[in-house]
């Protein structure tokens, strides 16, 4: 793929990491405490019925997510930056651009035209070829004395 | 669902073309190419394919404009703006969850910007293949040209060979 749809694709990535980090924390995250006046939250419900191994488990892992996403996200930024540096541009390319364009074109066409001379002496010598060889084979065929 | 009940029937133009394998030049000319806007079922389109500027889109435009955009930079400035803004609405979410649509709206420009960029490049990657192009072609023409030559000379060395012993009888 070239490398602006390689950009192109990296940055959608970056914005869907971007909107699956938010979206897992935000249901993943646990009640926050609005104020000193209300009873601490609840504690989660699985922790009240199976045993608190798996609570723990749960929770590490709630807590393992948002580094594990955001290097993810990082990592991502890196990339589109490393894809950046291999970009073939140079500062005020489009004259230049235009410029080779017409130099490439009258090369192309004068070129062409001697590609085309070539062609037709080729095509011109084929022709005499062929009736030198039906001259030679009309001899041969005369000389050949009929029984 | 279609708008029209059934198919239109075709158009009666052949009837225009019955002796076209006589003459050629009885029928009407095919119609000339459509040039500026036209008209197709219903939709405007236009034959000038340009990419339209970001304030054209209401979209308000993050990097400096000018005849020369340079892109490396602008585009690793754009990623860590947008770096930035992503930090920053998870900072706004802990603090003042209700704010965070100003934050959303500053990263969605953020990326409109960023992919309106890349869209500008396009012009340049075009030129750039027309040129690769370009050469590939010159080259093969040459290259056909010095096969040509080659093999022209050989048929020249051949017929000499064959008149030296035909001769040579």
């Amino acid at each position: 793929m070239d490398i602006i749809s390689q950009l192109q694709e990296q940055a959608n990535t970056i914005a869907s990491l971007a909107f699956n980090t938010f979206g897992t924390l935000q249901r993943d995250a646990p009640p926050v405490r609005l104020s000193p006046n209300y009873p601490e939250p609840p504690a989660p419900a699985a922790a009240a019925n199976p045993p608190s191994e798996n609570a723990a488990a749960a929770a590490a892992e709630i807590a393992e997510q948002p580094k594990l996403m955001s290097a993810a996200l990082v990592k991502a930024a890196k990339q589109f930056d490393a894809l950046v540096a291999a970009l073939p541009v140079s500062e005020g390319a489009e004259e230049d651009q235009l410029k080779r364009i017409a130099e490439l074109q009258a090369e192309n066409e004068a070129v062409g035209q001697e590609l085309q001379n070539q062609l037709e002496a080729a095509e011109e010598e084929l022709k005499q070829v062929q009736e030198l060889f039906n001259q030679a084979a009309d001899n041969c065929l005369n000389l050949k004395k009929p029984d | 669902m279609a708008a029209t009940a059934t198919y239109p029937p075709p158009p009666p133009y052949y009837r225009l073309y019955k002796d076209y394998l006589q003459n050629p030049k009885s029928a009407p000319e095919p119609p000339p190419p459509i040039e500026g806007t036209y008209v197709l079922y219903g939709a405007t389109y236009t034959t000038d394919d340009v990419l339209p500027s970001l304030e054209d889109q209401g979209v308000r435009q993050l990097y400096p404009k000018g005849p020369h955009v340079d892109f490396k930079k602008e585009l690793r400035a754009l990623n860590r703006e947008l770096q930035l803004h992503i930090l920053e609405l998870a900072d706004v979410l802990v603090e003042r969850p209700s704010q965070y649509a100003r934050r959303v709206e500053d990263i969605s420009l953020i990326f409109k910007n960023l992919h309106h960029l890349l869209n500008s490049l396009r012009p340049h990657q075009a030129r750039a293949t027309l040129i690769h192009i370009l050469e590939l072609q010159i080259q093969r023409r040459k290259q056909a040209i010095e096969d040509i030559k080659r093999r022209r000379e050989e048929a020249q060395k051949l017929l000499k060979e064959s008149l030296v012993t035909l001769d040579g009888h």
